[in-house]
């Protein structure tokens, strides 16, 4: 449980109980409260206690220390009318007190001299003591040998009076652990060990673990009365393992009666307080790892096949109110007293700097130290590495929010200066009768068609102008128009017809065609779908603005709060974002940040809102055990608005959403292919199941499934009596379209209804839909600078070299085409349009790392195909290039997953 | 999975015994191998074979719960065993098919797929060495073994 070498900051609880003060000179007594500063921090504070010289406050406050902390005690006396003056002070150096007692802050009471007169220093000879305060620090264990002392801060106690490391001091060294009431060379300073728990002996290895929860080490002890020996044993052995640091020899037990001996008389605590101590201090020696004799033996009988000489086996010590115990058949289960679970697999300890707490309601939930952050679900070293992974992107977060774009991109210069935009005009001539070239709020030009009231960022002069200049010229009569939805067509005069097909000799037969020979109705114009879109929200605009002022650190909470306070419609208007003590107007750079950053924020896997869809897919899903959060459903009617607040205002989000769930927004059938993407080991199951014959290999398969949602099994009937319907050839193809329907939704349905609820409120659902989901995430994340050369250096390759003819045009493609394609063509072979925070040499694949891989496959005729698990692209060996360019695009702007496999 | 289970204790493997499954949690099984080859035919080895809830979708894992000294078992009893891996799993895969792809793995260790790199290079390039290693590892933590 001590943290070894960790040079971090650790959690102190410090409980401010109660102050003697001298009488005051005046007849009016004192309003006192406590001021506690550590390190220069913010100050804690207790509350004001009226009119008395014998304030009790008992407030706990936990605390975040390094073994050399300053702890700053201030006594003030509270007045409404004037400032509050110091009835008495003391500063402390933590180290000295871990110094005196081994390191080991746990049920310390500790008794400090208040003085008055600046420096308030205890050494100053001309300082009054003015009463004392008594305060109780509990929960710290720290490995002093690995905290260094640092030269500038001396422990102003002579060594001599120290106790012996009992590391250093051999056997019998361990229970002087306890004795740390010796008061040293620290003025003004007294320290005694607190007697706690029950002091029944056979009990205290239950104090290995109350130790950390900090609270109710009573009740606890109580309940370990009841408990059979086996238990007892089970718990020993934890509390064996905990004193692992210990060596061998101190870990052995020592007669109860040497921890008698040794507990109390040592300590030389002042009068007023050795009348408390009672004999119970073994509960301390416990806590330092000592086990009692029986329990060991009892331990290794469990165990025999576990001698403790070898590590490897023997486990961590269990968390704070758990249980470890036995079935009739012997087998060991787990019992977590905190949430009064059971559960077959052993818990992971809390981690360092964590703390398990309960609120007003009784519910359980997580603290974490480290953050000053709180969870409701039990941190697990998986989610721990989320945790990690994700608050890794924060440096990426801020690199990243000026770097996404949509359309038209400046990829060199964002803002162009004036002049050059005036080059370009002045090469493209006027805009056509009825446009208005406006600068959006950031700069941005836009333009305006003021007979159909659309506004656009393109430029209308160069729409549509993919072709290129090298066209042959029309026949004579002929002239080129574009129907509204921006379809090329030809009008023939002479004959006063119009056709699509182009009349020029070589355009290829059949359906109009666009860039690349691909035909229009395939080439899908995203530049103008997103016009649409910007088109309703411009007709849906609400005037003037409304203010979210927010400060980052509690950047999620507040714009919750204020998120949700506004009706729905009203987020439609001009934002104006504040982060409070940060001036500045906010013309779009603001609320850019705003967006980036609280998008990360809700993301944050320790809320429980979202997950990561699997080890390999960094994109996020909606965690079915959310419910954890008890508020859960707002928060992800919450996020529904804001992401929808996201696409009116044109702003990004950092991380995007799982391929499926954009699909559910833009209520798509989920297919069996879109399980790969989130669960490819699933995925393989139902594949196998519907391609082999089930019949044959005797597959015990009902209309019914299982899951698991934190260690509770939930069972589901696919359709009514589906437990007794069993699986077999003739009705199969219904069970994988019901598996496929359940595993898609399973545990997320209230959330994501929620979701789809308030980002309704905001923009109606129904504007989507001119997306696909693929579109959808452009749209949302933006589209960012692909490094090609990055890409192209973490390439393999397999059944083609680096030199194959087809290798070299794919790239030759992918450098000359536009960013939106580059963006699509990832999207289509590794499933998202992100890069990885690392570039490509990080992109992962369902078995770990796995770069971006072409492979030979199939004939010229086929289209490339994709697996999105294994970063993989099918490259069939074309021909030509021109052939190569038409199948990649026509495979990559297909929506449907037709080409991906 | 009662049938599998039926099926197992029905079967009578000689290699696999005391199969025990709790009435109120199925999907955690323990039983012990027991090998036959050297050096581990002097001891027996308790297992744990966990079902996931989404069982026969997603593989069984299995954990060793008695130390053993074998190049494919490292020393937090996990066994890499390709017939329950992700990439090889197949929802027909039965329980008894998984056992016994288990024992043969534990009688004849894989060292080119090894867990334990040290393990392997000893069984490879010393085999006496590794046989007498694990003979004396075997005698000092493996289980009894039932009687026939």
């Amino acid at each position: 449980m001590s943290e070894q070498g960790n040079p971090g900051f650790q959690p102190l609880s410090i409980t401010i109980e109660c102050a003697h003060l001298k009488s005051p000179s005046s007849f009016l007594k004192p309003n006192p409260y406590v001021e506690l500063v550590i390190d220069d921090k913010a100050p804690r504070k207790t509350e004001v206690v009226k009119c008395t010289i014998q304030p009790k406050w008992n407030e706990e406050f936990t605390v975040l220390v390094t073994p050399h902390s300053l702890l700053h005690y201030r006594v003030l006396d509270h007045c409404s009318f004037r400032k509050d003056s110091v009835l008495g002070e003391k500063r402390l150096c933590l180290y000295d007190i871990l110094h005196m007692c081994n390191g080991r802050c746990e049920y310390l009471e500790i008794t400090l001299d208040l003085y008055r007169g600046s420096p308030a220093d205890s050494q100053n000879v001309a300082a009054v003591k003015v009463g004392e305060l008594i305060t109780l620090m509990h929960g710290l264990r720290i490995d002093l040998s690995s905290a260094n002392t640092p030269s500038a801060i001396q422990p102003s106690i002579p060594t001599s009076s120290r106790i012996p490391d009992p590391r250093n001091s051999g056997s019998g060294g361990l229970s002087n652990g306890e004795t740390g009431g010796i008061r040293g060379g620290l003025n003004g300073v007294r320290f005694r060990v607190r007697p706690h728990g029950n002091g029944n002996n056979v009990s205290n290895g239950t104090v290995q673990s109350q130790i950390r929860q900090g609270a109710g080490p009573v009740s606890h002890s109580h309940q370990m009365l009841h408990a059979d020996l086996s238990t007892l044993a089970a718990r020993a052995a934890a509390a064996v393992a905990a004193a692992s640091q210990m060596s061998q020899d101190q870990a052995q037990a020592l007669p109860p009666s040497h921890h008698h001996a040794n507990g109390v008389q040592s300590s030389e605590h002042p009068a007023e307080g050795e009348s408390s101590a009672s004999p119970s201090t073994s509960g301390t020696a416990l806590a330092n790892g000592i086990v009692n004799p029986g329990a060991v033996a009892s331990n290794v009988e469990m165990e025999p096949r576990v001698p403790s000489s070898t590590a490897t086996v023997v486990e961590e010590p269990l968390p704070a109110g758990w249980e470890m115990r036995y079935d009739v058949y012997g087998r060991r289960y787990y019992v977590d007293h905190n949430t009064r679970s059971t559960s077959w697999e052993r818990p992971q300890p809390l981690p360092a700097g964590w703390e398990i707490r309960r609120d007003q309601r009784g519910r359980i939930y997580y603290v974490d130290h480290n953050t000053r952050t709180t969870t409701w679900q039990r941190p697990s070293t998986e989610r721990l590495q989320h945790y990690q992974h994700w608050q890794g992107e924060r440096a990426h977060v801020m690199s990243q929010g000026n770097q996404r774009f949509l359309y038209p991109q400046h990829p060199t210069t964002p803002h162009p200066d004036l002049s050059s935009i005036a080059e370009e005009e002045d090469s493209l001539g006027p805009l056509p009768e009825g446009w208005e070239k406006r600068l959006g709020p950031e700069g941005r030009p836009y333009f305006c068609n003021h007979k159909n009231r659309v506004t656009q960022w393109e430029d209308p002069r160069t729409q549509g102008e993919e072709l290129g200049a090298d066209e042959l010229p029309l026949p004579p009569g002929w002239e080129i128009r574009l129907t509204e939805d921006h379809v090329r067509y030809f009008v023939d005069h002479n004959k006063k017809t119009t056709t699509f097909q182009d009349p020029r000799p070589g355009a290829p037969k059949g359906m109009p065609v666009g860039a690349y020979g691909v035909p229009r109705a395939y080439e899908r114009s995203f530049r103008w779908k997103i016009s649409q879109f910007r088109y309703l929200c411009q007709n849906n605009a609400i005037p003037s603005h409304i203010k979210i002022s927010v400060s980052r650190q509690t950047l999620f909470d507040e714009s919750y709060q204020q998120i949700m306070r506004f009706p729905a419609y009203e987020l439609r208007k001009r934002l104006y974002i504040i982060f409070r003590g940060e001036e500045g107007l906010d013309y779009g750079g603001v609320s850019r940040e705003w967006f980036f950053m609280l998008s990360h924020e809700v993301l944050n896997p320790m809320y429980c809102l979202f997950e990561y869809a699997n080890k390999s897919n960094y994109s996020l899903q909606i965690n079915p055990a959310s419910y954890v959060n008890p508020d859960h459903l707002l928060y992800f009617k919450f996020i529904g608005r804001f992401i929808a607040m996201a696409l009116y205002h044109g702003r990004f989000i950092y991380s995007g959403f799982t391929m499926p769930f954009y699909k559910r927004m833009l209520n798509k059938q989920l297919t069996m292919k879109d399980i790969e993407s989130i669960d490819p080991e699933f995925y393989n199951s139902l594949v196998w199941i519907r391609d082999n014959n089930i019949d044959e290999c005797g597959l015990e398969l009902y209309f019914s499934v299982d899951f698991e949602v934190l260690g509770q099994v939930m069972h589901h009937e696919l359709k009514e009596n589906g437990d007794k319907v069993r699986v077999c050839e003739e009705n199969k193809e219904e069970y994988v379209r019901l598996m496929t329907e359940w595993r898609m939704t399973r545990g997320i349905e209230d959330q994501t209804n929620y979701f789809l609820q308030g980002f309704d409120e905001v923009v109606p659902l129904v504007w989507l839909k001119y997306f696909d989901e693929r579109e959808l995430e452009l749209m949302l994340c933006g589209m960012q600078e692909v490094d090609v050369d990055d890409w192209q250096r973490n390439t393999i390759y397999r059944h083609y070299t680096r030199s194959s003819k087809q290798v070299v045009w794919f790239w030759q493609f992918v450098r000359q085409t536009d960013n939106e394609k580059r963006a699509r063509l990832l999207q289509f072979v590794t499933g998202t349009c992100r890069v990885p925070v690392g570039g490509f040499a990080e992109l992962m694949g369902s078995n770990g790392p796995q770069r971006f891989c072409i492979e030979k496959v199939g004939k010229d005729t086929w289209l490339p195909r994709s697996h999105t698990c294994f970063n993989r692209l099918d490259l069939p060996p074309y021909k030509s290039y021109e052939q190569l360019v038409e199948k990649l695009i026509y495979a990559i702007e297909e929506t449907e997953g037709f080409g991906q496999e | 999975m009662f049938k599998e289970l039926g099926d197992i204790r029905a079967s009578g493997l000689k290699a696999f015994r005391d199969v025990q499954v709790d009435e109120s949690n199925l999907l955690l099984w323990h039983g012990v191998i027991v090998p036959d080859n050297p050096p581990y035919n002097k001891g027996a080895f308790r297992i744990e074979i966990n079902f996931p809830a989404e069982y026969p979708f997603k593989p069984p894992k299995i954990h060793f719960r008695t130390k053993i000294y074998h190049p494919n078992i490292d020393e937090k009893g996990q066994v890499c065993l390709p017939i329950i891996s992700a990439e090889n799993w197949k929802p027909a895969t039965k329980t008894d098919q998984v056992i016994q792809a288990l024992v043969a793995l534990v009688n004849d260790p894989e060292p080119e797929h090894p867990l334990r790199a040290d393990l392997a290079e000893e069984y490879i390039k010393d085999r006496k060495k590794f046989v007498k290693n694990a003979e004396e590892f075997t005698k000092k933590h493996s289980e009894r073994r039932p009687p026939e």
